[in-house]
């Protein structure tokens, strides 16, 4: 409890007016914008993550409870204090840090709201993805605690695909930073596993977000149906016809009628839905695909579909759409929203169900949804003051919940576990999942002091883990039933016995890979697991075993002209789905498609007591408890062997085609950052030096001359014009010599390149900002030894992802530091992705210079696996964290 | 006055949290207790007895400039400025009413002879100390927080009311048949005379006569302190007077003013004499915007090019949905560029007593606003509400921009700029 002292104590840190203490100060922070309820013992507004990580320790002397709150304005009962605690309140974080749209990110304060985010980069003709609805009052912090999405995460995907790095306050009152502008540094995913981690791992100071180049135009249309059925049908068909619009939603005849007695923008008034469509990018190519959905949607017994003549039109539109939520809460002082998800072409049966339910529980209900990501939000409307209702909305809700998940889809898309939803965990993972999930929480909070008794249910023994039970609901295909999975969790429990270790080989593309440990490893394949689960291409998504090759994956989406956009480098063609999840690898495709962390939607693996633990589902939209999808992710297989992992897809593009020019290189450097915040949306920005030796030998080996290789993947028509944009872009910047020509889907531009630079003892691999990319070749260079190794000349310059590609004959230890330190300074990492074996013995492939947050990866994995079972050496930071 | 019978009202609040965009004290402050769902859930707090009456109300009742901003956004069109006001009314009542407000509500404002006397005496004895009139002034916007102890103000205070100098009653105009009545509000007749010269040059120019009214303060101070009863008195004062004679159009150019003068029917709810007897004069009130949007004035040119912002006073944007008519009226000024300011429609934090009793935030929420104006490198700040130009006047000095404050009669007929 909360006493006079601690409040002294508080007053202290942060000033007496910063602290409320009084009866009204908590009366206004025992709610949010959910329908949970709950008084706080106190609250206070720390000014910055000094206050912050003084207030954390404050409150553990104290055992006192901490809740980090935004704006409230979540849904799920998330900033609620249920043990009288202390809400810190991030409200005074709200300055924008700085904007780099030539990097493509900004760094901000987590009290700064998502629309003051959009307006500061608007200025610079750049935006941030993720768009919800609440987006004028939703705090950054907010929008990281629970992984907001919004209309545009049908094509860019949710905040998770859009944070970069943290700074964080950890439960003990230390001072954390992970990740950061330069892209997926080594080790854990630990970002990723903070989003959606609902203020329960710890406490955002700042973030740094990932933003991208505002496109250049715009249609939307309000298409009108007689029958929601129709509407929904229309929906599904657009999508696995190949075409991804920005935004999908759907709105009912209950929204329909609210929304034109309130605003009056033009929707019929006597239809049963309408949807809202919208595709952007470049004006070439746009219209045809708004022709394309036009269709798509009168075959679809669509009754009349407008275009929306100008931006007037456009915002009128929009208006309805966005005012939709109030139009509805007009209509009764409360409303329950559920956010529930289900599989796209499921969009018919879950309105279906949810008529259904409502006419059951007496109660109006009224849809307005991201139709695109089958993310339901039907508004169940009662007043909160005659208590029945409120029990109604309640059992309607779960019964919502219910039915969505099954029909394969999931509790909550957007919104949040918090307190609402806690109990319905149990539809959708096992005990030992939900068990798996409240370790990695303790590893971050061991005195479960940050957000406490929330997202994970509770057990009927406090204190104690939950009992053995399967998903109430969901039914996971797969598991133990597989091909391999069996033989694989008997080969874990011999080595476990035996006291050895586990390493994974999957087509043993990698074993030059990690480092080197002292432990006895026994290998495990994976290579029989090659089981087709499940392979859903309406919907976009595959389940399959780990062990099936990237190759054999891509041949078999291809029969439905789809594909996994992933090149990973040095990967052979034999190389298997399973190392992709565990190194979560990506080639400069990245920066257009995203990497294994963006496209995973679910994974099965055998953790270190030999269960198999399952992560996420397959919808595209789930915030349904921790990240563990992200967390295993990139893993490097330290935390289990993944048995299954199920994949996002898209259709395949026309065409892909890319140019070179050469020049210089700060031309070529100028050049890129002009085209990163351009209208151009290339799938890669690349450079290769142009002549191999140099000709005087040995001084100055470094290359002079390189030639700049962009790539442009999609419709045709868009494809040619781009590349024909980007060549007087890039003439613009004195390069010349152009080539253009087509390369192949599967292999892309660069398989020759990173095979030739695998030849090389070291495979080295750094990473900044892009906009500092200059300057970490300087580092390079300055470091004596490493200018003048002949294999230099083997580069491969990622712009567009801020990374250098290099092969090098020798590296010492003290090179190795050096290069550690100057790749730091500038925000970055570096890694090795290839070394002999008495570096990896002696060094660290990870870096040369221990990081702090490897301490915390070092802690998740002791949780997870106690006696180190799981590939040792494969985590940063080996001789200082592993025994 | 009970808030227990706006308990509807109140209850549709959803708590979605969208005021808080709106809210320019949220904003500045980032604390519950400063933005309507804040306000509400205490209101709602006490009718459902989690909360009692006591001072610690205080702050969430009384920091609301009632800018009605969060209404605006508010999905379901929860009516705040006007909950927050009854829940003052209630809060007078049973925490207790100052003796200053008494003061001003009874004493002064039915009397603008008296108040325009007291305001000159206050600024005179400036040195010695905040004497209780000045103090009980200082609650006026009009005056502004800073009146009993700034600099300049006695020069600034002009020696007679706008109404010694201008005597009231009825003086020809040269239009064919509009009969004019001209109200004025205290912060013209006590300060602003010059905005005031030129919107009676306005309305003489127009109006076949022009009378300029005996009438004492709107009510809209003691209306937004919570204080009904005198609120009632002021306007009951007031509609009497009118009535008394006939016009076709009164017109004011206190934005303030003329939103209040509007909503005279809500003041008598529940009084079904007195509400019938301003409904029936509702809708001869004008806003001097609306009334030279409606007639149309012609310039006088050869004057050197200015550049022009416009703040819209809460009272016009949102008490009267007046935004669109006083940017086409600067437009269509020969020699006058008129450039839009960021968040021009943002209340500039000297709502009602608010200046005196919130300096702080009140400062917050005018520096915000003077940044805004200087983005636009405005020659004129224009603005249709005396008690605004006293506070923007304020922000102008503070932020030492070299943007002049002026009512926009002032640029219509020419008085500005100057020569
Ligand atoms: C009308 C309405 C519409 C909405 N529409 C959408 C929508 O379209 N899409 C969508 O995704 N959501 C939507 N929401 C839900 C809500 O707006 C989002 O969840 C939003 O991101 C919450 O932001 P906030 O600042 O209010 O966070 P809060 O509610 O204050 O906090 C949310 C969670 O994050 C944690 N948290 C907050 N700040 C920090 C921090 N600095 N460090 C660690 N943890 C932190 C909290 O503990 C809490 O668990 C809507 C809500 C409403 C009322
Ligand atoms: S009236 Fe203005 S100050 Fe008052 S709560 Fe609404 S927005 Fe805030
Ligand atoms: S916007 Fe309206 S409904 Fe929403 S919290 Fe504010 S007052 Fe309540």
């Amino acid at each position: 409890m909360v006493n006079e002292n601690f409040i002294r104590e508080l007053e202290k840190i942060v000033g007496k007016s910063n602290v409320s203490v009084t009866n009204t100060g908590i009366e206004l922070y025992s709610y949010d914008a959910s329908l949970v309820k709950g008084n706080p013992g106190v609250v206070v507004f720390p000014a910055n993550t000094q206050e912050v990580s003084q207030l954390v320790k404050a409150a553990n002397k104290e055992g006192i409870d901490i809740v980090p709150r935004g704006f409230g304005t979540n849904l799920s009962g998330g900033t609620i204090s249920i043990t009288h605690g202390l809400v810190i309140c991030l409200s005074r974080f709200n300055k924008i840090l700085g904007i780099h749209p030539e990097s493509r990110y900004a760094v901000v304060q987590p009290g700064v709201t998502n629309l003051e985010v959009q307006q500061a980069l608007a200025k610079v003709g750049a935006f941030y993805a993720p768009d919800p609805a609440s987006q004028k009052v939703a705090t950054l912090g907010g929008n990281a605690g629970e992984n907001s999405g919004g209309p545009l995460c049908l094509k860019y995907g949710v905040t998770s695909n859009h944070i970069l790095g943290m700074e964080i306050v950890m439960a003990d009152g230390e001072i954390l930073r992970i990740g950061g502008p330069a892209l997926d540094p080594p080790g854990f995913d630990l970002r990723g596993l903070m989003v959606g981690s609902e203020g329960a791992m710890a406490i955002t100071t700042e973030l740094t977000l990932r933003t991208l180049p505002k496109t250049q135009s715009v249609i939307t249309m309000l298409a009108v149906y007689d029958d929601i059925q129709a509407a929904a049908l229309s929906v599904s068909k657009i999508i696995s016809a190949g075409i991804l619009p920005n935004t999908l939603e759907m709105m009912d005849a209950l929204v329909i009628e609210a929304v034109e007695a309130s605003i009056s923008c033009g929707y019929p008034l006597d239809a049963a839905a309408v949807l809202i469509i919208e595709v952007e990018g470049m004006i070439v190519g746009l219209k045809e695909q708004a022709e394309q959905i036009k269709e798509i949607c009168m075959t679809n017994q669509c009754r009349d579909i407008k275009i929306a003549k100008n931006q007037e039109e456009r915002n009128l539109l929009w208006k309805g759409r966005k005012g939709a939520f109030g139009a509805i809460a007009r209509l009764a002082p409360n409303y329950l929203v559920n956010d529930a998800t289900v599989p796209r072409t499921s969009l018919p049966k879950a309105l279906e169900q949810i008529k259904i339910i409502a006419q059951k529980y007496e109660c109006r209900v009224g849809n307005v949804f991201h139709a695109g990501d089958g993310n339901m939000h039907p508004l169940l409307l009662f007043d909160s003051r005659n208590e029945g209702e409120l029990e109604q909305v309640h059992k309607a809700g779960w019964d919502i919940m219910k039915a969505c998940v099954d029909l394969g889809g999931t509790i909550s898309g957007e919104h949040g576990i918090g307190r609402e939803k806690q109990e319905a965990m149990k539809m959708i993972f096992s005990g030992d999942d939900l068990n798996t999930q409240q370790t990695v929480k303790f590893a971050f909070d061991p005195e479960n002091i940050l957000n406490p008794n929330k997202v994970i249910p509770l057990s009927k023994s406090p204190g104690r883990p939950l009992e053995s039970f399967e998903p109430t609901i969901l039914k996971r295909l797969g598991g133990a039933s597989c091909k391999g999975v069996v033989q694989a969790m008997a080969a874990i429990k011999n080595a476990k016995d035996a006291g050895k270790s586990v390493i994974v080989v999957g087509a043993d593309t990698f074993s030059h890979y990690g480092n080197i440990c002292k432990q006895d490893v026994t290998p495990v394949s994976t290579l029989s697991m090659t089981d087709i689960i499940e392979y859903d291409s309406d919907n976009q998504f595959i389940t399959l075993g780990a062990g099936m090759s990237l190759h054999g994956l891509q041949e078999i989406l291809g029969k439905n002209n789809q594909w996994l956009p992933l090149r990973p480098p040095f990967f052979g063609n034999k190389a298997s789905m399973g190392s992709l999840v565990a190194m979560g690898i990506s080639g400069p495709e990245r920066m257009f498609y995203g990497a294994p962390r963006d496209f995973l939607l679910g994974l099965q693996y055998i953790d270190s007591q030999g269960r198999i633990i399952s992560t996420g589902g397959k919808v595209v939209k789930n915030v349904a408890g921790y990240d563990m999808t992200r967390l295993l992710t990139g893993s490097n297989g330290s935390l289990g062997i993944i048995t299954e992992a199920t994949w996002r897809l898209l259709t395949r593009p026309e065409l892909c085609k890319a140019l070179s020019m050469t020049g210089n290189l700060d031309d070529c450097f100028g050049a890129v950052l002009e085209l990163m915040n351009a209208n151009l949306f290339p799938a890669f920005v690349t450079a290769v030096p142009v002549n191999n030796i140099p000709e005087d030998n040995g001084t100055d080996q470094f290359p002079k001359l390189w030639k700049m290789v962009v790539g442009f993947e999609g419709m045709a028509n868009v494809v040619e014009h781009q590349v024909e944009q980007c060549s007087l872009l890039l003439g613009k910047h004195k390069l010349k010599e152009l080539e253009t020509w087509d390369y192949p889907l599967i292999d892309g531009c660069f398989k020759d390149i990173f095979n030739k630079i695998a030849m090389a003892p070291y495979t080295l691999k750094l990473a900044t900002a892009t906009g500092k990319m200059l300057d970490l070749i300087n580092v390079i260079n300055s470091i004596d030894g490493i200018k003048a190794q002949a294999r230099m000349s083997d580069w491969l310059l990622d712009f567009g992802c801020g990374r250098i590609f290099s092969a090098l004959d020798s590296l010492d230890k003290d090179q190795w530091a050096s290069l550690t330190h100057g790749a730091i300074s500038l925000d970055g990492h570096v890694h090795l992705e290839k070394a002999p074996d008495d570096f990896r013995r002696e060094q660290d492939v990870f870096g040369g210079v221990l990081r702090p947050e490897w301490a915390m990866m070092h802690k998740i994995k002791k949780a997870l696996d106690p006696h180190s079972l799981f590939a040792p050496g494969r985590m940063p930071g080996k001789k200082e964290y592993e025994v | 006055m009970n808030i227990f019978e706006d308990y509807d009202a109140i209850s549709q609040c959803n708590k979605c949290g969208f005021c808080q965009e709106a809210c320019p004290v949220f904003r500045s402050t980032g604390h519950e207790s400063g933005v309507a769902r804040g306000r509400l859930a205490l209101m709602r707090g006490i009718i459902e007895d989690r909360v009692q009456w006591t001072k610690e109300l205080e702050d969430p009742l009384f920091n609301c400039l009632g800018c009605g901003a969060c209404t605006a956004s508010c999905l379901a069109d929860v009516p705040t400025a006007d909950l927050v006001i009854k829940g003052r009314a209630e809060y007078l009542e049973k925490v207790g009413r100052k003796p200053i407000h008494k003061l001003l509500f009874e004493q002064l404002l039915p009397y603008p002879k008296r108040l325009h006397m007291a305001a000159r005496a206050a600024a005179f004895g400036k040195n010695s100390g905040m004497s209780k009139v000045a103090k009980a002034l200082g609650l006026l916007r009009i005056l502004g927080r800073d009146f009993a102890k700034a600099e300049n103000i006695v020069e600034k205070l002009p020696p007679v009311p706008f109404r010694g100098l201008v005597k009231p009653g009825e003086y020809p105009g040269t239009g064919d048949t509009l009969r004019i009545g001209y109200f004025i509000g205290c912060g013209v007749d006590v300060i602003q005379q010059e905005a005031g010269q030129e919107s009676l040059k306005i309305l003489k120019k127009i109006g076949k006569t022009v009378t300029v009214l005996d009438n004492c303060c709107c009510g809209l101070p003691a209306w937004t302190y919570g204080d009904i009863d005198a609120a009632q008195k002021l306007a009951l004062k007031n509609l009497e007077a009118f009535s008394s004679q006939s016009f076709d159009v009164i017109v004011t150019d206190c934005s303030s003013c003329a939103s209040f003068l509007k909503k005279y029917p809500k003041v008598f709810q529940g009084d079904e004499k007195n509400q019938d007897l301003a409904q029936a004069q509702t809708p001869l009130f004008q806003d001097m915007v609306e009334f030279i949007f409606k007639n149309g004035y012609s310039t006088p040119t050869g004057k050197s090019p200015i550049v022009v912002t416009f703040h819209d006073p809460c009272h016009a944007v949102r008490g009267q949905g007046i935004s669109r008519e006083n940017r086409e009226i600067l437009k269509n000024i020969q020699g006058v560029e008129f450039r839009e300011m960021p968040e021009a429609d943002w209340c500039c934090g000297g709502a009602g007593s608010y200046a005196l009793t919130h300096y702080d935030l009140s400062m917050k929420v005018l520096d915000r606003k003077m940044k805004n104006v200087e983005s636009t490198e405005a020659d004129f700040l224009v603005t249709s509400c005396p008690a605004c130009m006293i506070q923007l006047s304020h922000g102008i000095r503070r932020a030492g921009l070299n943007t002049k404050v002026c009512h926009i009669s002032e640029i219509v007929t020419g008085a500005k700029p100057k020569g």
